[in-house]
């Protein structure tokens, strides 16, 4: 049935949300992650990717998770001599996550997912008008 | 509301008067109430819905339990189980639709 396919595939876009979700959510627990040893590198920031795929099962484009790329821009440095990871001239190399940069993101996962959801919602009313029809 | 026993007897009903092989065998014993004849046009497309809704609740009931024991993603939960709503919606409507028609014309004067 079509509606069921339209559901599938918005129940692919809910999941790709997750998916970046995630990634979101481990650069910004990763803030401040720094590195073990003097000098060496902290976490980099993640970066999701989507792309679309053609599910053969219900012959359909949905939209999936790509590849999880890394930022390559440079990272944060703080003057913090007495910090374990901080190199010989007292610097501590902290993540190039940028907590408005990730507060946005955010909020546009979270707008894409109920996005998703409307569209579900949609599909599930029309559904059931059609069925209304044959009670009436 | 209508009984599951008096849908089970009107499908079984049904599916004799639609059989059009076995309707002169079958018209003397429509009271009989069994399902001894399976009519192949409408029984089995009957059985055929009630076999997909089946499969869609076993599904959603596969995703359900994955979720309590905390393997299954959410998201398919919900899917299958408003999945499996719509069929048993659409399945009973057209039930309740086949019975109304039935028992009108039962109740036609002969």
């Amino acid at each position: 049935m079509d509606f069921l396919k339209s559901m599938a595939i918005a129940a692919s876009g809910l999941r790709a949300q997750t998916g970046r979700m995630q990634v979101i959510a481990e650069n910004v627990a990763n803030a401040d992650s720094t590195a073990q040893r003097p000098g060496g590198d902290p976490y980099r920031r993640k970066i999701p990717t989507f792309m679309s795929e053609v599910d053969r099962a219900i012959g359909a484009t949905t939209v999936g998770l790509g590849k999880v790329r890394q930022d390559p821009t440079d990272f944060r440095t703080k003057y913090e001599p007495g910090h374990p990871a901080a190199d010989q001239n007292g610097y501590v190399k902290y993540p190039n996550v940028n907590s408005v940069i990730e507060l946005n993101d955010m909020r546009e996962a979270q707008r894409s997912y109920e996005a998703n959801l409307n569209v579900i919602g949609a599909t599930r009313r029309m559904i059931q008008r059609t069925i209304d029809l044959l009670r009436a | 509301m209508v009984s599951p026993i008096s849908a089970a007897g009107a499908y079984a009903k049904l599916a004799r008067l639609a059989d059009p092989g076995a309707s002169m065998g079958a018209m003397g014993k429509v009271g009989a109430g069994g399902g001894d004849s399976a009519g192949p046009s409408f029984g089995a497309m009957v059985k055929n819905a009630i076999g997909s809704v089946v499969d869609a609740g076993h599904k959603s009931d596969a995703q359900s339990n994955a979720m309590a024991a905390g393997k299954a993603n959410i998201v398919d939960v919900a899917t299958a189980v408003t999945e499996t709503e719509v069929a048993i919606e659409a399945m009973v409507s057209v039930r309740d639709k086949v019975i109304a028609a039935y028992e009108e014309i039962m109740r036609m004067p002969i």
